[in-house]
């Protein structure tokens, strides 16, 4: 079960989107971060269930944030949410172990439907 | 040089807007690369407000505005109105014209027909008018647009940053930097609002973040 959620943009509007999406859907814990080096050692204290990782950041892109997170926890849970949607983009963080790619703004009904997925592979990792 | 005018956009205005314009640039080169499959690396955008008779000095700061310097201008008008600005600092032809892919043409033929400002008109078309497209989308308006017009620094038809907002009056500039992946190309993406658009632009946003957040 989702109980800890980390958020990781440098926007603060887009980690309030994202966190009043969170609120309305569920009652988690939530951490935040505002670029990738803090959501890598943010990701490290936390150990969230569920990391929502932007791309374009300052001092440590999502891209980096992403391998490292992974190489941290191969089984962790990354969603990332950006504005660039250029397939490439999309194509390397997948290839790098992302769970999934949401496009900003994310509605609600998008967040939903990814946690249900997120929760989904949760229980199967957890057996 | 007097940059921010706090008091005209809150921080919560200019936070809005950052990520506007991060979503309407990612928007708008995902455009551009169905059209010419080129990968572009984006940065963080940047909001300033900056009074019409500092805009050129802020520019100059940006860029070295060399012999080469290709600047596309697309203005657009209504509630929202000002002018979006394509720059290339350092254009070389040759890596240009690799941008678009003549596997299916007669390629010799075609770029003796292409000239490279007319590559550059419809990269700055793209991206400008898509970035543009997406602002009015998220804050619920209209606009309409000159057609795109290119300037060179080696030309008399110089290109004056500070004649887009009205003298003595404040320009919203939005910026954001990009290199297209795999060339040896970089630009800077501006778009300036102009004053006349502020009482507009602050509803809006205030708007946007009561639908939002």
């Amino acid at each position: 079960m989702i109980k800890h959620i980390l958020v990781v943009d440098d926007s603060p509007i887009a980690r309030r989107m994202l966190i009043k999406s969170l609120n309305a859907l569920g009652s988690y814990e939530i951490t935040e971060a505002r670029d990738g080096q803090e959501g890598i050692e943010k990701f490290k204290t936390a150990s969230p269930d569920v990391t929502f990782l932007d791309l374009t950041m300052p001092v440590l892109d999502g891209y980096e944030a992403l391998i490292k997170i992974k190489e941290i926890n191969t089984k962790a849970i990354v969603i990332v949410v950006t504005a660039d949607i250029q397939p490439k983009s999309i194509g390397t963080v997948m290839g790098n172990g992302a769970f999934s790619v949401i496009k900003k703004p994310a509605p609600l009904e998008t967040v939903k439907n990814i946690l249900e997925k997120a929760e989904n592979k949760l229980k199967d990792m957890q057996g | 040089m007097n940059t921010d005018k706090n008091e005209i956009f809150t921080q919560d205005q200019k936070d809005v807007l950052q990520e506007i314009m991060n979503i309407a640039f990612g928007n708008a080169t995902a455009e551009l690369s169905e059209i010419i499959d080129i990968y572009v690396v984006l940065s963080v955008p940047d909001i300033k407000t900056i009074n019409s008779e500092n805009l050129d000095l802020y520019v100059n700061n940006l860029i070295d505005l060399k012999k080469n310097t290709k600047i596309i201008e697309q203005k657009f008008f209504g509630e929202y109105n000002g002018a979006g600005l394509l720059i290339f600092p350092d254009i070389n032809n040759d890596e240009i014209v690799t941008l678009l892919d003549y596997s299916d043409t007669d390629s010799i033929d075609y770029l003796e027909q292409v000239p490279v400002n007319e590559i550059l008109i419809e990269i700055g078309n793209i991206l400008i008018g898509a970035c543009i497209g997406k602002i009015t989308d998220l804050l619920d308006t209209y606009v309409t647009y000159s057609p795109p017009d290119i300037f060179s620094s080696d030309t008399s038809n110089k290109f004056c940053f500070s004649c887009n907002t009205d003298k003595d009056k404040t320009g919203l500039v939005m910026k954001t930097t990009f290199t297209f992946n795999g060339k040896n190309i970089e630009g800077l993406l501006l778009l300036l609002a102009s004053n006349d658009s502020f009482d507009w632009l602050k509803k809006a946003l205030d708007k946007f973040m009561e639908s939002y957040l």
